[in-house]
């Protein structure tokens, strides 16, 4: 096995050492402007070596498989003035069975998955044959096997699959363009589900509504709730923490959300999009508690971090950052929450997230895909608008959470939540 | 290659293989967080059947013609009605980088001791200053193209950058100053960039104390370096004919001779240009780059190509199709995108101002079909004709139809920053693109922000 083999060759000169080889095929089928265009079959390889020579770290990376040699050879350049390391590599540790393989993606044809597609689109179509159509489906299986100096080896098999449809929609000046979709390591997804998704979208936009500056309720979507997540992620990054540019150092055990807000980062959910047993550094996969009754409970952290830190690893390796995110239910039904909004928002996609300043908390994007309520009901597209405000206060600020959580995208699993006041500022 | 192309029954087949050198130095804080480098080799053979494309990618190189059956296949199980792609002469051309100092001739012990210092000023410029993040990044891409017309083209596409990034904190408040530099033209261009260093670690501490700039609608002035990402989101993006093609009601609102802006405002798109990011002779479907108009004295003259979309709406490929790697075909891009220069000095713009803002550098930008964002790193309020107090949080945002109309003026100079960054978009993030501009004054400006 090639993995074993890296890791002798790195221990010649290296003190410690971890290797990985991935292997992937794909294929996928895109429809673009109502029509089938295009078939894609897609074959990849990789293999990571990452050593520890007299205390300090070389990485080094090639896609030829062949070259034990040449890639060994740079990690251990790079580690003459490397970054100096402060863990060990872990020895073997049993990690929690989780599903990431589905035999029923296996047998997926590129016809199958050119039907799913069509049939996405006529539902579509059926709707409003003016929307200009695209959709596409992908499936995806991935090997890879991991070891190091420690004494750690494990392999893995994961399966994937994806389906998408959207749209675009040209009134005058008025152009709208809206889709759905989902992936996750599963072949069971209900491509009918997504195309009337998509449909809702497109429903709500039917009007545009006029909207005037001021503050106002805002219901975020599970595809919305990305605007607020952006900066927890960040924030949240063991890393980000132990160097001090995230806000929540020093805040573990305060309050930092309103009491009805628990959110997990929760590795272990069979066929879910970042799920698997083993982190990339070979550390077994856990659920940690973010935020639990609005207490900050936890930062997330790799090894490296970790030692840094002096914490443990969360298996949130290499890098910090989350794997599948959950945000507990609340207790109203999302009709209620637009029922009882006298004047308000939904937001579900936007412009701009990220520029500027994220981890600060604070953001300031164009609605893309924002709809106004007035009287409870939902009166229709809003259009150059923009909305600003800050994650943490939003937070603090939480005013309803849905009792539907539902996954937007494979890796975030939430229900709707209404935030009290976001500042609007309109054309 | 030739041999394995023989093998196509598609009506059109190309190959692109892209053999890449990469490396990356980054400290965080005080100590350097990575070091290492990569190598990848990879292809991708593209077939049309039938105006339907099939595409292989692939690592492993050693079966050729089995990649070029695949692509064929899959073409052939899409392809229903007729192909139509624009004819160019076929050419046979070896292009080779200049490099004033080839960073793959630079140890990894050289470039992590260039950023150190920079990564030093930033640290130690302030008490105020929490830590930083300095990432060094090259590549350099050699690519093999060649398709069934005839064409063979060997190209090399180097690029290297530095991101300089420096932050500050006060309590709960955190803030960032940013920089970058990037280019083409090999190590020298992340050389001697100390002062950068510096302005990032100066903007950060800044801000600290610096309000939230207040939503609402404003006249803007935006500065060369938020000119070139302003014309890049406002309206290069829907300049690219991918989104117009097959789209008719798209077509009749995105006319040739339609008015955009004022007799003063052209934006241009020039892969040609030398010496920036988005510079190639050839694009990734072997088409000349050239310099394209997309407006001219305020009117839509033209628009960027892929030889598909241009011969499905009858006018010239521009050499805009662009693959950001071999796992990838070519799709319609940007190269160097500018708002051309105007009369106006800024002094000029300044003195009229009753109550304004004037936004300075990017940080990015998006569009979706007619509205989009663009960032800028910080602002100044310009109150009584006169630059007044810095804020912070500042992002604008415009539609298409009206933002370019209430372009007021443009100024005498064309800066094209070499900055870092990139562009994305369908999935291929981020491709080197230049862009630039003047400094550009508009009425009405709808920025974000809490109201006072």
């Amino acid at each position: 096995m090639t993995v074993n083999q890296l890791i002798e060759k790195a221990m010649v000169k290296a003190q410690g050492a971890q290797a990985s080889l991935g292997q992937s095929e794909s294929t996928a089928v895109s429809f673009e402007n109502d029509k089938l265009k295009s078939a894609k079959s897609s074959q990849s390889t990789g293999m990571s070596v990452k050593v520890i020579v007299d205390g300090k770290i070389g990485t080094s990376h090639t896609t030829d498989t062949d070259d034990v040699d040449g890639v060994v050879a740079k990690a251990l350049e790079a580690a003459e003035f490397g970054s100096p390391a402060h863990f060990d590599f872990p020895g073997p540790q049993r990690g929690t069975e989780v599903k990431v393989c589905d035999d029923a993606v296996h047998p997926v044809t590129k016809k199958e998955m050119v039907s799913i597609g069509e049939e996405m689109m006529s539902l579509v179509k059926d709707y409003n044959p003016d929307i200009l159509l695209g959709a596409g489906a992908t499936k995806g299986v991935a090997t890879s096997k991991f070891a190091n100096s420690a004494g750690t080896v494990y392999s893995t098999e994961t399966t994937n699959f994806a389906v998408w449809v959207d749209g675009q929609l040209v009134r005058g000046t008025d152009l709208l363009w809206a889709g759905h979709g989902f992936g996750w390591k599963k072949r069971e997804i209900d491509h009918v589900e997504i195309a009337q998704k998509a449909i809702a979208l497109f429903k709500m936009a039917e009007n545009i509504a006029p909207i005037t500056s001021g503050d106002m309720p805002v219901i975020f979507t599970p595809e919305g709730m990305k605007v607020l997540l952006l900066a927890l992620a960040l924030g949240v990054d063991g890393k980000n923490v132990l160097l001090g540019s995230s806000p929540l150092a020093g805040k573990l055990g305060k309050k930092i959300a309103n009491d009805s807000f628990t959110i997990t980062d929760n590795p272990l959910i069979d066929y879910a999009g970042n799920s698997g047993m083993y982190d990339g550094e070979g550390v077994p996969h856990q659920f940690t508690p973010l935020i639990e009754d609005g207490i900050l409970k936890n930062f997330l952290y790799d090894l490296d971090t970790a030692g840094r830190a002096g914490a443990k690893s969360t298996g949130n390796g290499v890098g910090c950052g989350p794997t599948n995110l959950v945000i507990k239910e609340g207790d109203t039904a999302y009709e209620d929450m637009v029922k009882h909004t006298r004047e308000g928002l939904i937001v579900h996609d936007v412009l701009g997230l990220g520029q500027g300043n994220p981890m600060s908390g604070e953001f300031s994007v164009n609605l893309y895909l924002g709809y106004k309520i007035e009287n409870g009901e939902i009166v229709g597209r809003v259009k150059d608008v923009m909305l600003a405000g800050n994650t943490y206060d939003a937070l603090k600020n939480i005013a309803v959470i849905g009792d539907t959580a539902e996954w937007a995208g494979g890796s975030l699993l939430t229900p709707p939540v209404q935030i009290a006041k976001l500042s609007v500022v309109a054309r | 290659m030739e041999k394995a192309l023989r093998k196509s029954n598609a009506e059109y087949t190309e190959i692109r293989i892209e053999s890449a050198t990469s490396s990356w130095v980054n400290f965080r804080g005080e100590e350097l967080d990575n070091i290492g480098s990569a190598r990848t080799l990879g292809g991708i053979v593209r077939a049309l059947v039938k105006g339907g494309w099939g595409y292989s990618t692939f690592n492993d190189l050693r079966d050729l013609e089995t990649r070029v059956r695949e692509a064929c296949e899959s073409a052939r199980l899409v392809g229903k009605e007729h192909s139509e792609f624009a004819e160019v002469e076929p050419v046979d051309d070896t292009t080779t980088a200049t490099l004033n100092k080839d960073f793959r001739r630079v140890s990894l012990s050289e470039k992590k001791a260039v950023i150190e210092e920079y990564n030093k000023i930033i640290l130690g410029y302030h008490d105020r200053i929490e830590t930083s993040n300095v990432a060094y990044n090259d590549r350099f891409r050699k690519v093999w193209y060649c398709n069934s017309q005839g064409t063979y083209i060997e190209d090399e596409r180097p690029d290297t950058g530095v991101s300089i990034s420096a932050t500050a904190r006060d309590g709960d408040n955190v803030q960032r100053g940013f920089e970058s530099v990037a280019g083409s033209t090999g190590f020298q261009v992340v050389e001697g960039v100390h002062k950068k260093a510096e302005e990032a670690a100066r903007r950060a501490v800044d801000l600290l104390s610096a309000p939230p700039v207040a939503g609402g609608k404003y006249t803007i002035i935006i500065n060369p370096r938020l000119a070139g990402v302003f014309a890049h989101e406002a309206f290069g993006h829907l300049s690219e004919s991918d989104f117009l093609y097959e789209n008719e009601r798209m077509k009749e609102l995105m006319v040739l001779g339609k008015r955009f802006g004022s007799d003063g405002l052209n934006i241009i798109d020039d892969g040609s240009l030398s010496g920036l990011r988005g510079t190639h002779t050839y694009d990734d479907e072997g088409v000349k780059t050239r310099r394209n108009y997309l407006i001219k004295d305020g009117i839509l003259v033209g628009r960027l190509h892929s030889r598909e979309t241009a011969a499905k709406m009858g006018e010239r490929p521009t050499g805009n199709a662009r693959a950001i790697s071999y796992q990838h075909p070519p799709i319609v891009r940007m190269t160097n995108t500018f708002i051309d220069k105007g009369d106006d000095s800024f002094e000029d713009m300044v003195k009229d101002v009753e109550l304004g803002l004037y936004a300075l550098d990017m940080v990015g930008g998006q569009t979706a079909m007619e509205m989009f964002t663009f960032s800028a790193a910080y602002g100044y309020m310009i109150r009584q004709g006169a630059v007044a107090e810095l804020v912070r949080d500042v992002v604008l945002t415009g539609n298409v139809f009206e933002t370019l109309m209430n372009i007021d003026k443009i100024g005498n100079t064309v800066e094209l920053p070499p900055v870092g960054g990139g562009c994305g978009k369908g999935g291929q993030s981020p491709l080197p693109v230049g862009f630039g501009g003047p400094y550009v004054l508009m009425q009405n400006v709808v920025v974000g922000g809490r109201q006072q």
